[in-house]
């Protein structure tokens, strides 16, 4: 949307006889703390801020389109590309997606592998998230100290697939590869090491109170606010709702793990904002652990993909898929009109909505907050645009 | 606010910023992670990545048959096949195989259906050049017979080692029958580099 | 230096010339001195504090201009000084231009009063510490001007949190050097060093409990001064890129950064000279020399030290939104050093030359406080696994 679109504020009288008028910010694309490339044409008075409007569009590299022109198989790789930071649940949304559509059912151990992908891509993302809002926070130590440990996850996936960001790990019907000879050993031994680390990093920013009051109530989304503007993931559980894809539609094998859902309590503030947000992150990662340590602990032997024909046709008819991405629920919507190529591809997904509700958010709060709810959202450009 | 909160809050904020400046002062003296890419490590770092990285893309033209498989598998079209049947020799003649790294997005689905492994990902990473016209790799320099896959092991010795080659990253990747995967994923045992 | 000079003139070096003139030059050659040690000094800190950053967020930092990466600010200089210099068209261009110098001159008076050693002063006025706070009042102008001419909505909004903040966080400066002067009766820098002694237990910040408490107060006020974090909203990087100074580039743009990393010298060294004992050394020769080159040695370590403390705490902490910043200095600083002063008034009727049991005590309490972060430090060392490696590089 173009800024002349945008109406301006007539100017207002002051008590005193002054007269004021708005400001109109530009927080540009290019700037050091918006997660990639997100606009917001900012009108503040002073400091605080009376709307924000975001601006979208900057990254749409027009990826559903793209899908109707490479196939189905052809297509997996862009799906690593929908959301870059946690490329795995991506890669599992199209896949499921596909095997629905033509009633492919993917071996057990195919199964097991994508739980431990996509959890490991989980704790990848959320770390990243972390760190990321420390950072915008002004902790920059924090922040590093995310990347480190993903960079071990990094590694690990790396040996797994031969990549570090764009995967393109799972195959419709199953993974592309097999577990490597000593993975299990070499992916405890980083749990082992990760899992105080994460006592460390709260006890360095999380429970600091200067952080806890830059997040504390600020941004306070009540979870009926959260179901109507339509949030997912950590950001609906953080407003206190219990709900998560793969507790209440599971999927895959995920019925036979054991894990919990962390909720927001407002434990620090209200209920709602954005240290609860925060704080669910944090735990979803402990809780990530958990997973991965059964997963691996209980994998079965056999083969990991099944046999699906090199040049895939589906039947027509149309399927939409759920998985928990780290970002919420992501929606797969597929059309197939019965030839080698779909009809349509709509990924929905969780940051999209996100970015709609800052602007009803960013309503009395500061320039300075703006920037902490965008990151305690967790909003990835790639996932807004496509 | 009451005045127990107030002093609460100074004791508080007093007590994390003083637990916090410990942790950063552990980290002070830790060992930086931090790896001195390209010249203060001790081995290449090509080296040292796994088998089944995806660098940069290669082909083994002494392997390659010709079947275009991977021309077909490739989502962006960045493979140029140019291949026909003599029809005399009944040989397939290979004339033309091009890849264009600059559009390769080092996905792997062209190294998967291939029969022989030919083409296949190297550990090589550092492809940057100053014309993007360097960035097309031409694999074939004059027209060259492909490879007619023997019945049993092949027997050329020059062949061989290529084509076990090949064949060792074609196993990388997991097949649909492939019920002899490793019992458990807690294989004791080797570390994860081998080569 | 008024008695060098006079001793220069009357039958050294400069005899024979009108006595102005010779004031000049030798004004004019020791200010080259100190702006040539404040240069090395403020480059030099931006080195060590990329590096204390880098170890601390487990990375290595610059190593590689010079041995370990010492004259890395070297280069960073001259690539400032010959980079394009843009003056944005729609800028008040004279008050673009002015504004760094104002905070240089801001910056640079405050080191006439800084001391380095029993007589290494370049003038010890008798209000000297009076005089470090008022100069250093002109780097917000300085600051405030540029944020305004930038004609930059952001840089605006920079320079106005900026001015905001250092005028709030003077008065409990202010406030908490009161608390010593009470002790001291006087403002003169180098005589409220010699009222102190080079035992930690005789040094102001064991003196009483008042001043222990004065001591934080001071130097989390004048870490606000001089826009470090917690308090560096002004240049918050992640919100407004550079804050008041987004708009400058080359020599400016280097000089407003000097003025921050020379600031911390100034912080350092006014903490040192109040609270921890400034260059006070036991007499171990009766050579000047040696003695004079001790105590240099002792003060810039110790000052030094508060400069590395200010690095660490920038490392660790995320920064305080402006309004938090605000209710901090009024809410809490200002009262805290209210009552705090008045203890101290009370402490000083009640023992008039200090009591030796309060400095033990507080000496004690002190070390103990060390000792546990030392603790800490060591249990969080314990706690952490060794590195894994899974690649086989280095």
């Amino acid at each position: 949307m173009s800024t002349n679109a945008i109406d301006i504020d007539v100017e207002r009288e002051t008590p005193a006889g002054f007269e004021t008028e708005e400001m109109t910010l530009n927080m540009g694309p290019q700037h050091p703390s918006t997660h990639g490339v997100l606009r917001f044409v900012v009108k503040a008075d002073g400091e605080v801020m009376r709307r924000a409007i975001p601006d979208i569009g900057y990254l749409h590299r027009s990826i559903e389109k793209i899908a109707e022109k490479v196939g189905y198989h052809g297509f997996m790789p862009y799906t690593d590309r929908v959301d870059y930071v946690s490329a795995m649940q991506c890669n599992q949304g199209w896949a499921m997606a596909c095997e629905a559509l033509a009633g492919i059912e993917v071996p057990r151990r195919g199964e097991y592998c994508r739980v431990i992908a996509s959890e490991f891509g989980r704790l990848a993302s959320h770390l990243l998230s972390v760190g990321a809002t420390g950072m915008d926070i002004g902790a920059m130590t924090p922040f590093t100290h995310a990347i480190r440990e993903r960079e071990y996850i990094n590694d690990i996936l790396e040996e797994l697939c031969g990549a570090r960001l764009t995967f393109n790990y799972m195959r419709i019907g199953g993974c592309a590869w097999d577990l490597p000879p000593g993975f299990a050993k070499r992916a405890i031994a980083f749990l082992d090491r990760f899992e105080p680390l994460i006592d460390e990093y709260n006890e360095l920013i999380s429970f600091n109170k200067i952080y806890v009051e830059r997040l504390a109530n600020v941004a306070i989304v009540p979870p009926e606010m959260a179901i109507a503007w339509n949030l997912v993931g950590p950001n609906l559980r953080g407003s206190g709702v219990k709900y998560d894809v793969r507790k209440d539609a599971p999927y895959s094998v995920y019925p036979e793990l054991e894990f919990d859902v962390p909720v927001g309590t407002g434990e620090r503030g209200t209920l709602g904002d954005s240290y609860d947000r925060y704080m669910v992150r944090m735990r979803e990662m402990k809780e990530s652990c958990r997973i991965l340590r059964q997963a691996l602990d209980g994998i079965p032997p056999g083969p990991v993909i099944a046999k699906v024909p090199r040049t895939f046709k589906p039947p027509a008819g149309d399927v939409y898929v759920r998985v928990e991405g780290s970002r919420g629920d992501m929606g797969w919507f597929v059309v197939s009109d019965g030839s080698a190529f779909p009809y349509r591809v709509h990924i929905r997904t969780g940051s999209f909505a996100a970015m709609a509700i800052i602007e009803e958010l960013s309503k009395g709060l500061m320039i300075a907050d703006l920037v902490a709810v965008i990151a305690s959202l967790d909003i990835v450009a790639p996932e807004v645009d496509r | 606010m009451g005045l127990s909160s107030y002093v609460a809050n100074i004791g508080e904020t007093l007590g994390t910023i003083f637990e916090g400046m410990a942790i950063t002062a552990s980290h002070l003296v830790r060992k930086p992670f931090t790896i001195q890419y390209p010249d203060r490590t001790d081995i290449r770092v090509q080296d040292s990545l796994p088998f089944r990285y995806r660098g940069l893309l290669d082909v083994d033209l002494e392997i390659c048959t010709g079947c275009l498989a991977c021309e077909r598998a490739c989502p962006i079209d960045c493979i140029v096949i140019e291949a026909e049947k003599d029809k005399q020799t009944k040989e397939m003649i290979l004339k033309r195989f091009d890849i264009d790294l600059a559009k390769c997005m080092y996905c792997g689905l062209c190294s998967e259906p291939c029969p022989t492994g030919s083409i296949h990902h190297t550990p090589e990473f550092e492809g940057a050049d100053y014309s993007l016209e360097s960035l097309i790799r031409r694999f074939v320099k004059a027209p060259v017979v492909a490879y007619k896959p023997a019945k049993g092991p092949e027997t050329d010795p020059e062949v061989a080692p290529i084509l076990t080659r090949g064949l060792r990253y074609l196993d990388e990747f997991a097949s649909p029958g492939d019920a002899k995967g490793p019992a458990t994923a807690a294989s004791a045992g080797s570390a994860g580099t081998d080569r | 230096m008024q008695q060098f000079a006079d001793s220069l003139l009357d039958g050294g070096i400069l005899a024979g010339l009108p006595r102005s003139l010779g004031y000049a030059l030798v004004v004019a050659f020791f200010a080259f001195v100190l702006l040539n040690f404040i240069m090395l000094i403020a480059g030099v800190t931006s080195w060590l504090e990329r590096r204390v950053w880098a170890r601390i967020q487990s990375r290595v930092g610059p190593n590689r201009v010079g041995p370990q990466g010492v004259i890395q600010w070297l280069a960073d200089g001259i690539k400032n000084v010959l980079k394009e210099d843009i003056v944005p068209t729609a800028a008040d261009k004279l008050l673009f231009k002015a504004a760094p110098y104002l905070a240089m001159i801001g910056f640079f008076g405050a080191w006439a009063c800084v001391p380095f050693g029993d007589g290494l002063i370049v003038a010890d006025l008798n209000v000297g510490v009076l005089y470090i706070t008022a100069v250093t009042g002109l780097v917000v102008v300085g600051i405030l001007m540029a944020g305004w001419s930038s004609n930059n909505k952001w840089a605006l909004l920079g320079g106005i949190r900026s001015a905001a903040q250092i005028v709030s966080y003077e008065i409990p400066a202010a406030i908490a050097i009161n608390t010593v002067i009470l002790l001291t009766g006087t403002l003169s820098m180098q005589s409220i060093i010699r009222q102190q002694g080079w035992a930690p237990w005789n040094w102001f910040l064991f003196d009483n409990p008042f001043t222990f408490v004065a001591f934080f107060i001071f130097f989390v006020a004048l870490l606000a001064e001089g826009n470090r974090t917690p308090f560096d909203l002004p240049e918050a990087e992640s919100e407004l890129v550079a804050g008041a100074f987004t708009e400058y580039s080359g020599l400016r743009s280097l000089l407003f950064f000097l003025v921050e990393w020379g600031n911390l010298y100034v912080i350092g060294a006014l903490c040192t000279t109040l609270f921890l004992g400034g260059w006070q050394v036991p007499a171990f020769t009766d050579n000047a020399v040696i003695q004079g080159a001790l105590q240099f040695v002792v003060f810039f370590a110790k000052s030094y030290f508060l400069v590395f403390v200010a690095m660490w705490i920038r490392a660790t902490l995320p920064r305080v939104r402006v309004d938090q910043l605000m209710s901090l200095c009024w809410k809490y600083l200002v009262p805290i050093s209210f009552v705090n002063l008045v203890g101290a008034m009370l402490w000083v009727v009640a023992f008039p030359n200090g009591w030796m049991p309060a400095r033990v005590v507080m000496f004690l309490f002190g070390a103990a406080l060390v000792l546990y972060f030392f603790s800490r430090v060591a249990f969080h060392l314990r706690r952490a696994r060794p590195e894994l490696t899974f690649n086989p590089i280095s």
